[in-house]
């Protein structure tokens, strides 16, 4: 209960301050929020496609808590993402199932892709002790080059007039049931696994404390190393999903600028979560609202929907602030009551 | 002989905002602050750098500008890390995010563009001609004409060096980096160290963002400084922070970029504008390489 007011008073203090900077450019932000909200919670439809969206940003949030939780620093996620989507693409343009096989056959690949390029990060730590932060960065970008390129010349769709791939075949496209597309029982199903794996068995347990001490965790007798591998692995299969899943269930196609923020949102949701799994799972939905509404800002207000990532970071930065403030002033009034009490 | 001269001038050119802003880092590193916001610091530099050449036709009102936009995320950092005391790695995460949104929703809100920004108005900063050291073979053509930038980087190189080891200010901030509990107690606040050192990396940051957007070329377009940041950031922590060591490996990566424009006739330019980050990768690797062998493991 605590944990939920601190939070809903820090997305408040966030909006206030985003408020103030509408009113400085002449915008009403009774309006503008009221559009906003509008737009991707006022029917059904906008709601499937507020969950649709959210997707990536819960499986790459999810991605980020779990690595951060455990201990490797996986910044990876956008590279990641990247690689699997490809592999996606890739699996959907060569091979043709039928679609219940097609659509596991798809993830599974995606999920390969996105382990490939985390456990490359994985194996550069283990064998010469590079950083991961570092090396998993630079591999987002390289990813960023490397599918820029696949999608440019040997997948490049003739007669397109900017870099993107044809269609994967139609069995790899996610069904919808009316306007709910199945993307979002993948990703429900990703939760549940990783809830579960993280807080219902051995190894999850493992890994929770080698996060929060890992001198402790050894001691104890946990493998660090091993489970060090795991962790990337994992994190990097569901950010390697998030990619896959983009392709199954959006333009079936590998577009240039792909899931351009997604990632690095979903390390936010992470952040903002405190890498708690729930956590990320709704604060996911709620960027996913923020981000899905801000189209609609701009049609009805004209504030440029870019203004919806300023308000993002600011989120972020001041849930946190508030979080760790909150924490501090409480205990320091239940010092000063202890203090009381040993003096009378 | 020009091909190498070309070389040369990429490399410099390309090197120069690494430098930069892998110098910030570097006070930072040393007043142990772990600093990840030297690309949104960058990013926001090159914004504000071009904002104020375009609308007061003065490429000082733009470097300026730049210093101050960098400076403002500067404040921004110092407010939640030092004073809020949230994590510093979340406060950097955010705040690359933030500086990204800023510059891309002001650029659409002012400029009424997406994507770039380049008009004739944008004033570029001059390239320094040095009329009698022209005249050398070779060494000439590499000398004079470098951006006004390229050379306070080198004169920042050499006072960065100088003022970390040889002040009384940088023996300060290496102690806030070493043990901050020592530099308290001795009477000097260690959180106004901290704060001194994001100030001078924001600086240096808003002229490595002004060196790209009025120097390198002359505009601005969405997330710019394109993950510059983070190679400076591999580069302090290669060589611990030492800003000599920084100059080196900035000219080691600006190579690499350099030489990817020249291999660009016979391999997709997609590959090699990786090679920077391919350079970040091995170095990471003889680093890592070294440290085991002289470490020992506990």
């Amino acid at each position: 209960m605590r944990n939920f007011i601190i939070n809903l008073a820090g997305i408040l203090i966030a909006f206030l301050l985003g408020a103030i900077v509408m009113l400085f450019q002449h915008y009403n932000p009774v309006e503008t929020y009221g559009a906003l909200f509008g737009y991707s919670l006022e029917n059904m439809y906008s709601f499937m496609t507020v969950l649709k969206n959210a997707v990536p940003l819960v499986l790459t949030g999810l991605s980020a808590s779990v690595a951060f939780a455990s201990g490797p620093v996986n910044l990876g996620q956008p590279g990641q993402l990247l690689i699997g989507a490809l592999f996606a693409t890739i699996g959907g343009l060569y091979v043709d199932l039928p679609a219940p096989l097609m659509i596991p056959f798809l993830i599974l690949l995606s999920m390969l892709g996105g382990a490939i390029w985390s456990g490359l990060a994985g194996l550069m730590k283990q064998f010469f002790n590079m950083d991961e932060y570092i090396t998993t960065l630079m591999l987002n970008m390289i990813a960023d080059l490397l599918t820029f390129w696949a999608i440019s010349f040997p997948l490049f769709e003739k007669k397109a007039n900017h870099p993107q791939t044809p269609r994967i075949f139609r069995s790899g496209w996610m069904p919808k049931i009316g306007d709910f597309n199945t993307s979002v029982i993948v990703m429900l199903l990703a939760f549940a696994v990783v809830w579960f794996i993280f807080y219902r068995t051995v190894s999850g347990y493992e890994w929770r404390i080698s996060g929060k001490n890992s001198l402790f965790a050894r001691l104890g007798g946990v493998q660090i190393e091993k489970n060090y591998m795991r962790v990337m692995l994992l994190t990097g299969a569901l950010a390697g999903l998030s990619g896959g899943l983009i392709i199954m269930a959006g333009p079936h196609r590998f577009i240039k600028g792909l899931g351009a923020n997604y990632a690095w949102d979903g390390i936010m949701v992470s952040m903002v979560a405190n890498n708690a799994i729930v956590g990320t799972l709704l604060y996911g939905i709620f960027f996913s609202i923020l981000q899905t509404g801000s189209l609609g800002m701009e049609l009805v207000t004209q504030v440029p929907s870019e203004l919806v990532t300023v308000l993002q970071a600011v989120i972020v930065l001041v849930v946190v602030a508030s979080r760790g403030y909150f924490d501090m002033i409480l205990k320091q009034i239940l010092t000063r009551r202890k203090m009381k009490e040993r003096t009378s | 002989m020009n091909v190498i001269i070309g070389l040369i001038n990429g490399m410099i050119s390309s090197a120069t905002p690494l430098l930069l802003s892998a110098l910030g880092g570097s006070l930072t590193f040393y007043a142990g602050i772990f600093n990840i916001a030297m690309e949104g610091m960058m990013l926001s530099g090159a914004f504000f750098a071009v904002l104020g050449s375009y609308f007061l036709h003065s490429w000082v009102a733009g470097i300026i500008c730049g210093i101050l936009g960098a400076l403002l995320m500067a404040l921004i950092f110092i407010l939640f890390s030092i004073v809020l005391k949230v994590d510093e790695f979340v406060t950097g995460v955010g705040l690359n995010m933030f500086s990204l949104g800023l510059t891309t929703y002001l650029l659409r809100q002012i400029f009424s563009v997406k994507g770039a920004f380049t008009n004739p108005g944008i004033v570029s900063v001059p390239r320094i001609h040095l009329p009698f050291l022209e005249s050398i073979p070779f060494l000439g053509k590499i000398i004079s004409g470098q951006n006004l930038i390229v050379w306070l980087a080198l004169i920042a190189t050499i006072v960065c060096n100088f003022v970390v080891f040889r002040t009384q200010f940088g023996l300060r901030l290496r102690a806030a980096g070493y043990n901050r509990t020592c530099l308290d107690t001795s009477g000097v606040s260690s959180n106004r160290i901290q704060a001194i050192s994001l100030i001078i990396c924001a600086v240096l940051c808003g002229l490595a963002g002004s060196f790209l957007s009025l120097g390198y070329v002359t505009l601005f377009s969405e997330n710019m400084s394109a993950g510059r940041g983070w190679i400076s950031l591999a580069a302090v922590i290669l060589v611990s922070g030492k800003p000599l060591g920084i100059a080196l490996v900035s000219l080691i990566f600006g190579l690499a970029d350099g030489l990817g424009l020249y291999l660009q006739a016979s391999l997709p330019s997609q590959f090699t504008a990786m090679l920077p980050y391919v350079a970040t990768l091995i170095a990471l690797f003889f680093y890592s390489m070294k440290s085991i062998n002289t470490k020992v493991e506990i």
